[in-house]
């Protein structure tokens, strides 16, 4: 019964999203807009035996991808806090774990879209240099890597309205994308930044998948993902207990 | 008559406040329960127990002899809110078939349950284009989809015009023959005396009163005394007779079981006393004695 019903779950979230994808539409435009600038800019220059714009495809696809789960379930989860919407599906017969998780595997296929553009974008300028496996490994564990984002974008929906879940999650978003070196390499930052960064979730999912096309050691950044996705997951479960209704 | 609602000594605190004390409630199939109090009464936390939102502290709540808390039971249970907001990208159609495989009902329940809320020639508009009417139609079109032995209906007619209340209760009236009790908050007391079988009296988290309406309004004060008075609420409240003092705009309604001495003492302490007329008191009248009782 409960894939039935996350089936209509989903349908509607994803409804929500094609009829009215203007909330969405800036959280993939920006991203690939940005990657298209800096690409188009810098891709060809050599980065430890990568183009930089294929090494530009795990920081910018990291943030694009964090972008769009961050923003997209937690907006949704205020929004239906405050038409009463939430508390019409409590008293429901859905566990309410089914109608998060719609709501979080409902925007995956735009983080999706969002890596699938930048991908072409970076092929369309001759700066990508990456065997397909290696894309294909990039996507997944950028999406599975996104699973924190989205539990604290939950986290942070059950406890503000909508206009301030936007503001907030862009205050959490934006400078941990500058700090963890996804829009200008660490290497060209202030040793504070990279000093900072190790502390940040956003950088170990950009390292984890970088390491897709280095080879580099995964395994801390792996972990460091995992723990961040246990302590998110509390709090969006403690978040949702204590919901302003 | 088979209970599909059954409260035995809820109680529940928010920290250091006791919102719920002791409280017992039955509703039958078929049968209507209005819950009336003033705000902080205990009627939304007791709806959240009922509904399952909420656990008891203390006490037990059934619906149809489950637990409200449990999946299972719920499925059993359909709600009506006070102005719920429905996604902006959803059409009337959608909500109620994706009402039923919620509750676990085959979709084809929604063609039936649209047809008789009068909705089937909306079920392709968005729900945030109807009107009030309209919308409070298709929340119970989406609550009586997987036909629930138990409606909790929250303040369900709020905001409505007289014909749209009228068609509401009405609609309702054919599922309550069909056996599904009915749990009503509501502030409109005149309405509730209209629809409800009985009425449960909630002040302080405690049942003040129980009963049908006839026998609300035969505990309490006879007559209404309607008038515009210079004199203070203090005072009316001590004049002789007075059981309940209610503000209505510049008038104040006096329930009383003695109008006749109410009326030459209220002429004699306000010479400037006007608009005065003597009315049969009502449900609302009975109430407010009810609430002032228990305050006191």
């Amino acid at each position: 019964m409960n894939a039935k019903v996350f089936g209509v779950e989903l349908a509607d979230e994803l409804r929500g999203i094609v009829r009215e994808p203007a909330a969405l539409f800036f959280s993939i435009v920006m991203p690939v807009a940005f990657f298209a600038l800096f690409v188009s800019l810098f891709g060809k220059l050599g980065s430890g035996g990568l183009s930089a714009g294929t090494t530009m495809l795990t920081t910018f696809g990291a943030f694009g991808v964090i972008s769009v789960v961050l923003m997209n379930p937690g907006i949704g989860v205020a929004a239906d806090r405050e038409r009463g919407w939430l508390r019409a599906k409590q008293v429901s017969a859905v566990p309410i774990g089914v109608t998060l998780s719609a709501k979080v595997v409902a925007s995956l296929p735009y983080a999706a879209g969002v890596l699938v553009a930048m991908t072409a974008t970076a092929a369309i300028t001759g700066a990508l240099d990456a065997p397909v496996p290696a894309l294909l490994r990039i996507l997944g564990v950028l999406l599975l890597g996104a699973l924190p984002f989205a539990l604290l974008s939950l986290a942070i929906g059950f406890q503000v309205g909508t206009g301030a879940a936007a503001a907030v999650l862009n205050a959490v978003l934006i400078p941990s994308a500058v700090l963890s070196g996804l829009w200008m390499p660490l290497e060209i930052m202030p040793a504070f930044f990279a000093d900072v960064a190790r502390f940040l979730p956003t950088y170990h999912l950009a390292r984890l998948a970088l390491a897709q096309l280095t080879g580099a050691p995964a395994l801390a950044h792996a972990l460091v993902l995992l723990g961040t996705t246990i302590v998110a997951a509390a709090l969006a479960a403690v978040s949702y207990r204590h919901a302003r209704s | 008559m088979e209970t599909v609602l059954e409260v035995r000594g809820a109680r529940h605190d928010y920290g250091a406040t006791r919102a719920l004390d002791g409280v017992d409630l039955d509703v039958g199939a078929g049968e209507c329960v209005a819950l009336l109090g003033p705000n902080g009464a205990g009627k939304t936390t007791l709806v959240n127990l009922v509904v399952g939102l909420l656990p008891a502290k203390e006490g037990r709540i059934r619906v149809c002899g489950g637990d409200p808390r449990v999946a299972a039971t719920r499925r059993r249970l359909g709600v009506v809110q006070q102005s719920l907001g429905f996604p902006t990208t959803l059409k009337v159609g959608e909500l109620v078939t994706g009402a039923a495989v919620r509750a676990g009902v085959p979709r084809s329940a929604a063609g039936p349950v649209l047809a008789e809320l009068d909705l089937t020639d909306l079920a392709g508009r968005r729900a945030v284009k109807l009107s009030g009417g309209q919308r409070q139609r298709l929340q119970l079109a989406m609550a009586l989809v997987a036909d629930p032995r138990l409606l909790v209906l929250d303040e369900p007619t709020a905001g409505l015009d007289l014909t749209a209340r009228r068609r509401f209760w009405q609609l309702l009236a054919q599922r309550r023959e069909r056996g599904t009790g009915v749990l009503l908050t509501t502030h409109l007391v005149e309405e509730s005396s209209a629809v409800a079988d009985r009425v449960v009296v909630l002040g302080r988290g405690r049942v003040l009163a129980s009963g049908t309406p006839d026998e609300l309004v035969a505990r309490l004060p006879d007559r209404t005394v309607i008038a515009r008075t210079a004199l203070g609420r203090t005072r009316l409240e001590a004049l002789p007779g007075v059981v309940s003092v209610r503000a209505d705009g510049e008038h104040v309604h006096l329930g009383t079981r003695a109008p006749e001495a109410l009326l030459r003492v209220l002429l004699a302490e306000d010479p400037g006393l006007a608009d005065l007329r003597v009315e049969s008191a009502g449900l609302a009248e009975a109430v407010a004695g009810l609430v002032e009782r228990g305050a006191a």
